[in-house]
Formats: structure tokens, sequence, C-alpha cells
């Protein structure tokens, strides 16, 4: 078993930073899912949360001196990272709302379930999908938060950190996120109620 | 249901289905990669920035340490004048201290000029070893402080504002007789001898007051 994984972030990117590959092929294991992920639902685009996660790593080997403990995790310092390199991106490329309008390489992320019947597995399915355009098509300050602290889990005050704001301002944010995903939502849950309806009365004739 | 918790289930629903997606293994074969490369190119400049300025380090501490070398020892020669004149004796001090020029160097060069040439002359500071120089210095003290001297005496048109940019003093011989036009008391006896002077000679090459040495 390897002692090396029982050393934290910041041990790693100090070993990292001396020289050493096996660290930074640690490090790299332990955060790159969350960093792809984040990438992924804050642009929609596989091509850029690749690239992101790539320059993420690639800014820590060249400027992971500049990382201060005292500040805050690495993880939240990877975040930041990553997300100014998202909004770099999208910035270049205009795909700040690409809501109907998927790319060759928008692939949706909604797998079948077996332990479903297929009829709540496809229901699950839509709503899963619909939720993601949802949030992509949120404008950048809001989409961020819900990322953040709905899809990835981090705290408020970790969120705080790595967007350079309060706490209350990302719970303001939070909360105006969530008016307008229900917002562009409604229709569609409408929609669900509606169906839902017509195949109980479906069964009810058959 | 309301809408919040079908959100929130919707949210729930997006991050557990993304929760076992990852980077491709390629990007982490891209990330390893970059970094040998960089591990390959990095230590050597380093090293020779750090040689470079060890190097550079190493000539300046030489320079200092000759400047400060040199600087002390030409120091030590200019201030042999300075050391004589402050063992003079405290009458031989002008009274005209408030109009004396800003560098008193200036006084002290003409002060142990022996010669009686009245005209002023500028000597330049002599490398010489200090403690060769130490025995000399002392003769010159001891002749100076042997010396009786009279306070300075104005000269009529003398003013205060010319002294401000300094002066010097010239030692001269004068008749005897000249005492008389201070209102000095003169010895009939040695009335054909001739008496030293030091005479203040401002920047405008005009005497500004005297004082007579015996």
């Amino acid at each position: 078993m390897n002692l090396k994984n029982d050393l934290s972030d910041s041990e790693l990117l100090r070993l990292m930073l001396a020289g050493d590959e096996e660290a930074l092929a640690l490090l790299y294991r332990r955060r790159q899912g969350g960093i792809y992920r984040f990438a992924l639902q804050m642009s929609g685009s596989k091509t850029i949360a690749e690239d992101v996660t790539q320059d993420v790593f690639l800014f820590l080997m060249r400027e992971g001196h500049v990382f201060d403990p005292a500040r805050g995790s690495l993880s939240a310092f990877l975040f930041g990272v990553a997300r100014n390199h998202v909004l770099r991106r999208l910035r270049v490329e205009h795909l700040l709302a690409p809501l109907g309008d998927e790319s060759d390489d928008d692939v949706p992320l909604v797998h079948a379930s077996s332990e479903l019947c297929p009829l709540e597995d496809l229901t699950r399915a839509e709503t899963i999908e619909s939720v993601r355009k949802a949030v992509l098509s949120l404008p950048s300050k809001y989409r961020e938060v819900v990322v953040l602290c709905e899809l990835q889990d981090v705290s408020y005050g970790e969120t705080a950190e790595i967007l350079g704001c309060a706490i209350g301002t990302v719970r303001s944010r939070l909360h105006r996120a969530r008016a307008l995903l229900l917002a562009k939502l409604r229709p569609a849950v409408e929609v669900e109620e509606t169906g839902s309806a017509t195949v109980k009365s479906a069964r009810c004739f058959a | 249901m309301n809408d919040e918790e079908m959100l929130t289930r919707g949210l729930r629903s997006l991050a557990a289905e993304m929760e076992s997606v990852e980077a491709p293994e390629a990007v982490e074969a891209k990330v390893l990669e970059a970094f040998r490369a960089q591990r390959k190119v990095v230590p050597m400049p380093r090293r020779q920035s750090n040689a470079r300025y060890w190097l550079v380090a190493v000539a300046a501490m030489l320079l200092i340490a000759i400047t400060v070398v040199v600087f002390r020892w030409h120091t030590g020669t200019v201030d042999t004048p300075q050391q004589a004149k402050q063992q003079t004796s405290p009458e031989s001090t002008p009274k005209l201290d408030e109009q004396q020029p800003s560098s008193p160097q200036q006084f002290v060069a003409g002060a142990n000029d022996e010669t009686t040439n009245p005209l002023p002359q500028r000597r330049k500071p002599r490398r010489i070893h200090a403690p060769a120089s130490r025995p000399e210095v002392a003769q010159v003290a001891n002749h100076v402080t042997n010396e009786i001297a009279t306070d300075f005496i104005p000269i009529g048109y003398m003013s205060a504002a010319n002294l401000q940019d300094g002066g010097q003093i010239v030692r001269v011989q004068l008749p005897r007789a000249a005492l008389a036009n201070f209102g000095l008391p003169v010895n009939m006896d040695r009335y054909n001898e001739k008496v030293k002077a030091d005479v203040l000679l401002g920047v405008d090459g005009r005497a500004h007051a005297i004082r007579f040495v015996q």
C-alpha cells in the first residue's frame, strides 16, 4: 500500500513541486473528478471540460507555490482556477446559453437504470435532462453557485472562497438561482404531471 | 409534491447521475507528460541563475570592501591638517565665528603655511602612510601651540556677508610699524624688525581681518 495515499493535499502539492511525479498522479486522481464535473456542468461541453481539467493541473504544476493553505483548502483553490478557465473559455466561445443548441460533443449524461421500470426510467431521465438544461441556461453567476452547492456538494463557506464573495451573497444567489430554475422547469413539470395523468386514464380504459 | 421538492429531487438526481463521471485517461497522460517535460527543463536554468547571483553578490562585496579601504586610507591623509588645527590653542580662534566660511579646511590650509609668500597656495593632499605622517603632525602642532597671536582685528572695509562663501588665512611678514596702525603698542627698540601676521582673505581676494603672531 502506498504511504502517500494518506498524505493531505497540501503535502502532496509540496512533494509535487519538489519534483515527485507520484505525488502529482495521486493528487490528480484525487481531485480530477470534481474539477472535470464542475467544468462539464458549467459548460455542457466535454471538450471544454477536458481542456479545463488539463489546464488546471498544468497551472498547479507551474504556479502551485502561490497556493496558501491558510487561505483555504487546495480543493477550493483548484475549483477557483477551474472557474476562471471555464468562464474564459465560455467568453471566447460564446457558449453561455447553449439551451436547445447541443453541439456534437454535448452528450446527454443521463444513463438508464436497471433498477427501475422502463417508464419510470424514462421519466427520470427526462427530468434529469431537463434539470441539466435548465442549469446550463442560467446566467453564469447563478449557475456556478448551483453547480458548486447543489451538484458538487461544496459548503457555502468554500463556495464563498472559490467565488471570492461573502457567504450571504452565495445564499442569495442560490435562492435566486433556484427561483429561476423553477420558472424554467415549471412548464416541464406541468407537462410531466399531465402526461402521467393521461397514462393513468389510459390504464383505466384498457 | 411541491415545486421546491421536485427541484431538489431533480438536482440530486443529476448530481448522483454525474457522480461517477471523470476525466478521460488521456488527460492524465497529458498532464503527467507535461510534468516530466517541465522537470527536465526547469532545473538547469535555476542552477545557472543561482550561480550568476552568487557571482554578482561576491563581486559587489569585494567592490564595497575595496571602496571602504580606499576611502579610509584617503580620509586618514586628509585628516592630518585637521588634527593639527584641533590642537591649536583656543586663543588662536578668530572672534568672527559667525562669519567663518562653511568650510573650515580652507582656513586651515593657510594657517600652517610657514612661507612668506602672500599668495594663497592650495596643496593637494599627499599620499603618505598615516604612521609616517603622525610625527610631522605633532611637530606642526607644537610649533603652532608655541605661537602667541592676537585676536583677529577687522579691517575697515570688511563686511560680514563677504565671508559667507569662505576665505583663507595667509601668513605674512609686515613692518613692526604696522602694529601702530591697528592701535597696538610698538617696541621702538625693535622698530626695524618685521612681525608675523595672519591675514584673513575673503573669496574676493581682499583682506578682511588680521592678527599678529609672535
